[in-house]
């Protein structure tokens, strides 16, 4: 037999045993017998010392075509098997990812914190800034600096929270108003939003704590209209969608005039409705053309300056937005209120 | 406040809009009216009726009635159980199918009698407050007749008047509704029914600020007894109640013309003079409502030889009421200084309808217009009344204040809107303001005496007024033309709002809790109740202290959620209050998480909490300090950032809780937010990779790892890049008191890759070093 025929029967038995090699064992052990260093193609391959140029040239053609076969056929068999072991090694590792999660949830901010954020941020692009103020205020930016004097009945309606030391707790964000502008001058635009304070006994809709947010614009030339203007823009971008506003007169001692500003019922569209206790307006906000006693207290001249105002209440806003129905809970702290916020 | 509708009419001839839109307008341009409801509708139906004859019925207090109920109903029989049911009474008939409120009158058989229709007590008809017997009209009334006239009442938010005295009244309303509705207002005032001639008797005042002035008439023939029905009914209309016809007319001037009046029983007093003066210290006063009262100079009494006979503003005396044996009377009708007023009844704790309207700075010169309203009245209640003498009065009239300038100007670009002077004039004088031109362009306007008190001072106050009557719908809305600029940031706020979110993000829920404590809460967590910032005037127990601690809000938190869930993470950001003298407290922002377990041993809610801190300050360090009272004695430390120690990490003392375990973290946010972020630095990366070695070192229980790695860094020296714990061990073959704790020391050059020989000699090194500091090393 030349060694041609060899090369041939022994292509045809090697290709059937790594073709059929039923695992990755077998298959090794026909590349070693064939392939490997003390294989079949080694050995022919030393015989061709014996051969002529012509037929060393025409047997190593052949050899390394066989040899390349055999390779490629070797190679293609144990990729399927390590595939075949790898697919096997991970259907093992099948996991029920229906299980729970482990480890802590991001917790979540008070609903207060919520729209109070939204709120600055709504504020600072309109060019606002945001101000605190003291939570135990004097009596003079509570009260006087606001043209509320002593005996002035407008602190009746404003049950107040005396310190021992003479001092009161703020009963709303308005002395920042004064504060913000014996410190910055003007014009000025700020936004407080903070926690104010009432004497009232607790119920399902009062509370001796709660949140209000001041805003405040002093420029020269300020009108009724630029007020009616901004409100509408502001009371849009809270509420995501057109409001219609409307003014009417209230007093509070610090603006002249004062208003109480309505919005049309969002839930009736003014239709009507038990919300707007089918007046079909619902009772927002007051504000009004700063005071010029005010502006004075502030150390602003009324005849250069002048500016609006308003009081926005926070917890009431976060109470119509989620449909809260009892104040209480605002600081009650139960997990199972606050972590639907 | 309540305003009847049908006396708004009555002032506003023309007026003829319905009950609902007339409370509309005025929320609209006035006052805020917190709605409307109807009054004794029944009363269209409701007739006089005279009793024909009376037959008792055997065995029952009720009598059959034989009664003329006018032409509509004619003669009807009515079972009554009233006392005063009797022949020839003129009374009060209620037909059957009408309804009295929630009562429906059917005709039905009453102790086995026909009974077609009721006889009607005053308070049945909700007239006055008398159920002792059915009404009794005058014997001149005609049978079929009304009783009285149903009504609307309007009421008005008290709130939206403390700054408007004329409003007390309605005839004050009245000239609102007038001048908005463009119809005329009826005076019901004939001053010319008060003659200037004095009398005998005269009045004195002493201070005429607290009392600028005191006006009274007196009156003799006086006949006292029930007053009309129709008075009764408009006094209880406006829930003032209906007591004799002398009282009642003052009461109703007061309703009209915002002027509280009182009637004195002339023959109860003492001298001839009235005097208006501070009270004695500790005077004792005996008030009409029953109560005695003990006064100081700062209240205003009226009084005679004897002493005091009212409480100037506030109420009358007991000793000189009017009484159905009343003959002769003073009537008085002064004014008070509305702040001396307000702090009176404040202090004594005693409002009246009297004191309410004082309080709102009354108009001086409404004294006299009260005094003749009262005279026409009286003709109608107490027939055969005759004033004796004329005007009793003692007044210092302050000077009319000087008018205001209003810049028609200013007025359009202030409110925003072009309004032509005339319209601005009309306005103005629909309101009863004078309008003079003070030159082209300005208006000098007069303000109205009961508007000059203390409502309208200044040109804002006429803008107001403007604005109101014209309409604020019509102002166009416009956008304000700003310079653009950035507004000044607020960082500390933003720094709260960034720990807020990080904390948040690490699975932390944010509390909000009061600013109070109690003194009970205090004292549990060891805070003397001195300390704190006191409430003066707390409406419970649990508001008597400002907190100097977010400890006890967050312990209620955790107790109260403990209840329900196993394990939770709480923290607030809220202000700590420190008191200090003669200024406001120091309000220190402050940062509280809480980690409650009800099971485990609490050591891993502790380094989780420490992992928080160092989330919110990187490179935080806990060093071990001396537990506090209500912290776990073992396990408490400060928290310590770039030199500064900034707040606490420890366990909450467990006696502090029915089960379960919490950790506490406790920072000063504002100490934190001034010494600001760490500043940023660019190193260049090391080229060269660094080595690491692992060392176990071997020391006492109580030895701590945070020590440890300050040794380690500091032998290692310069090269040193990290040092990392990893594991500590007791037991085998360890002694009973030591411990194994395992480090990986990271170091590195900038300029070349250690060899073995270079890195075994630091190790080398640093081992040597901890020896010397007298710590064994494990292999």
């Amino acid at each position: 037999m030349s060694i041609a025929d060899t090369l041939t029967e022994l292509e045809t038995r090697a290709a059937a045993l790594l073709d059929d090699a039923e695992d990755a064992e077998a298959l090794e052990t026909a590349r070693v017998e064939f392939l490997g260093r003390k294989g079949a193609l080694a050995g022919i391959s030393k015989e061709m010392g014996r051969l002529t140029p012509e037929e060393r040239a025409q047997v190593g053609r052949l050899l390394n075509g066989v040899k390349q076969n055999l390779e490629a056929r070797y190679e293609t068999r144990k990729a399927g098997f390590e595939r075949a072991a790898l697919d096997a090694r991970l259907a093992g590792e099948w996991l029920d990812l229906t299980l729970p999660a482990p480890g802590p949830r991001p917790g979540r901010l008070h609903p207060l914190t919520q729209i109070m954020r939204e709120l600055e941020d709504l504020f600072t692009s309109l060019g606002f800034a945001v101000v605190d103020g003291p939570e135990v205020e004097t009596e003079w930016y509570n009260f006087d600096a606001l043209n509320i004097p002593p005996a002035h009945p407008a602190r009746d309606a404003q049950d107040t929270f005396w310190m021992e030391d003479g001092h009161l707790l703020r009963t709303h964000t308005s002395p920042v108003q004064v504060r913000a502008m014996e410190r910055f001058g003007a014009p000025l635009r700020i936004i407080a939003p903070g926690r104010v304070f009432r004497n009232e006994e607790l119920d399902a809709s009062h509370e001796h704590t709660f949140y209000q947010l001041e805003g405040m614009m002093v420029d020269r030339h300020v009108s009724v209209g630029h007020m009616l203007y901004f409100m509408k823009s502001l009371l849009a971008a809270i509420f995501g969608r057109e409001v219609t506003v409307r003014l009417r007169p209230g007093f509070f001692p610090f603006v002249e005039p004062g208003f109480e500003l309505d919005i049309q019922c969002l839930l009736c569209g003014g239709k009507g409705c038990p919300v707007c206790k089918q007046s079909g307006w619902v009772e927002l906000l007051p504000c009004g053309l700063v005071h010029p006693n005010v502006l004075r207290a502030g150390g602003l001249d009324p005849e250069e300056w002048n500016g609006f105002a308003f009081g926005l209440g926070l917890t009431r806003l976060v109470m119509m937005r989620y449909g809260i129905d009892d104040i209480r809970h605002l600081a009650a702290g139960d997990l199972r209120f606050l972590r639907q916020f | 406040m309540k305003f009847s509708y049908e006396w708004l009419r009555e002032l506003v001839p023309g007026l003829d809009v319905p009950p609902a839109e007339l409370t509309a307008r005025i929320t609209m341009k006035t006052a805020e009216c917190e709605g409307v409801e109807s009054f004794a509708p029944w009363l269209e139906r409701v007739c006089a009726a005279r009793v024909i004859e009376v037959t008792p019925i055997e065995g029952s207090h009720n009598v059959v009635a034989r009664i003329d109920a006018g032409p509509e109903f004619g003669e009807r029989q009515v079972v009554c159980g009233a006392p005063n049911c009797r022949t020839g009474l003129v009374t009060a008939y209620v037909p059957a199918g009408l309804s009295l409120g929630s009562r429906q009158i059917r005709r039905a058989l009453v102790a086995g009698h026909d009974s077609d229709g009721m006889l009607a007590s005053g308070a049945e008809l909700g007239i006055n407050r008398d159920a002792e017997g059915v009404l009794e009209l005058p014997q001149d009334t005609a049978p079929g007749t009304a009783v009285a006239a149903p009504d609307w009442v309007i009421e008005v938010d008290n709130k939206s008047l403390t700054h408007r005295p004329d409003l007390w009244g309605h005839h004050g309303m009245a000239r609102e509704v007038a001048a908005f509705s463009g119809l005329p207002l009826k005076d019901p005032v004939d001053l010319t029914l008060v003659p200037a001639a004095g009398h005998e008797w005269t009045v004195e005042i002493e201070d005429f600020a607290a009392a600028p002035r005191y006006s009274a008439l007196v009156f003799e023939n006086v006949t006292v007894g029930p007053s009309p029905a129709w008075m009764q009914a408009r006094l209880e209309a406006l829930d003032l109640n209906p007591i004799s016809n002398i009282v009642d007319v003052t009461n109703l001037v007061m309703a009209e013309l915002a002027q509280p009046m009182h009637a004195f029983d002339l023959d109860k007093l003492h001298g001839k003079k009235i005097i208006v003066r501070h009270a004695k210290e500790g005077e004792s006063f005996a008030a009409l409502n029953g109560e005695s009262y003990t006064l100081a100079p700062r209240h205003i009494v009226i009084a005679d030889e004897s002493g005091a006979i009212a409480l100037g503003g506030v109420i009358g005396g007991a000793g000189s009421a009017i009484s159905a044996g009343t003959t002769r009377i003073v009537l008085e009708s002064a004014n008070f200084d509305a702040a001396t007023i307000r702090k009176t009844s404040s202090e004594l704790k005693l409002r009246t309808d009297a004191s309410m309207r004082f309080e709102k700075a009354q108009d001086p010169v409404n004294t006299t217009r009260a005094l003749a309203r009262a005279v026409e009245l009286f003709q109608d209640v107490s027939p055969g009344i005759r004033l004796v003498g004329g005007l009793i009065d003692a007044w210092k009239p302050a000077p009319a204040p000087a008018p205001i300038e209003l810049p028609l100007d200013w007025l359009d670009q202030k409110l925003g809107l072009a309004v032509p002077a005339e319209r601005v004039r009309a306005i103005l004088e629909s309101l009863e303001f004078r309008v003079e031109e003070a030159r082209p362009g300005v208006f000098a306007v007069h303000v109205p005496s009961w508007r000059a008190t203390k409502d309208i001072t200044i040109k804002d106050d006429l803008l107001e007024e403007v604005g109101r009557v014209i309409g604020y719908a019509e102002v166009p809305l416009e956008a304000p033309l700003q310079p653009v600029r950035r507004p000044w940031v607020n960082r500390e706020r933003l720094y709260h709002h960034e720990v807020r979110e990080m904390t948040a993000a690490q699975g932390f829920t944010e509390v909000s809790n009061y600013s109070f404590v109690s003194e009970e809460m205090a004292r549990r967590f060891g805070f003397a109740p001195d300390d704190h910032l006191r409430v003066a005037n707390p409406i419970s127990i649990e508001q008597g202290l400002m907190r100097l601690s977010l400890l006890p809000g967050m312990h209620r938190c955790v107790t109260e959620n403990a209840k329900r869930f196993d394990e939770f993470r709480l923290f607030e950001i809220g202000s700590e209050i420190h008191k200090r003298a003669g200024a406001l407290p120091d309000e220190i922002p402050h940062f509280m998480a809480a980690l409650y377990r009800k099971q485990g041993d609490g050591s891993a809610a502790l380094l989780e909490l420490k992992r928080l801190a160092d989330c919110l300050l990187p490179g935080a360090a806990a060093r071990p300090a001396e537990a506090r009272g209500y912290e776990h004695p073992a396990r408490s430390a400060e928290v310590v950032w770039r030199g500064e120690t900034l707040g606490r990490l420890y366990e909450l003392h467990p006696a502090l809780l029915e089960a379960g375990r919490a950790a506490v973290l406790d920072l000063d946010l504002r100490k934190a937010f001034e010494m600001g972020p760490e500043p940023k630095r660019y190193t260049p990366l090391r080229r060269f990779p660094g080595s690491s070695f692992d060392l176990s070192v071997v020391a006492g229980l109580r030895v701590l790892a945070g020590d440890l790695i300050a040794s380690i860094r500091a032998a290692t020296g310069e090269c040193c890049d990290a040092v990392e714990y990893l594991y500590s061990y007791r037991g085998q073959p360890l002694a009973e008191d030591r411990q194994s704790l395992s480090f990986r020391i990271t170091v590195s050059a900038a300029d070349h890759t250690f060899s073995n020989e270079e890195l075994t000699a630091i190790r080398n090194g640093v081992m040597d070093a901890l020896r010397a500091q007298g710590f064994d090393l494990r292999a």
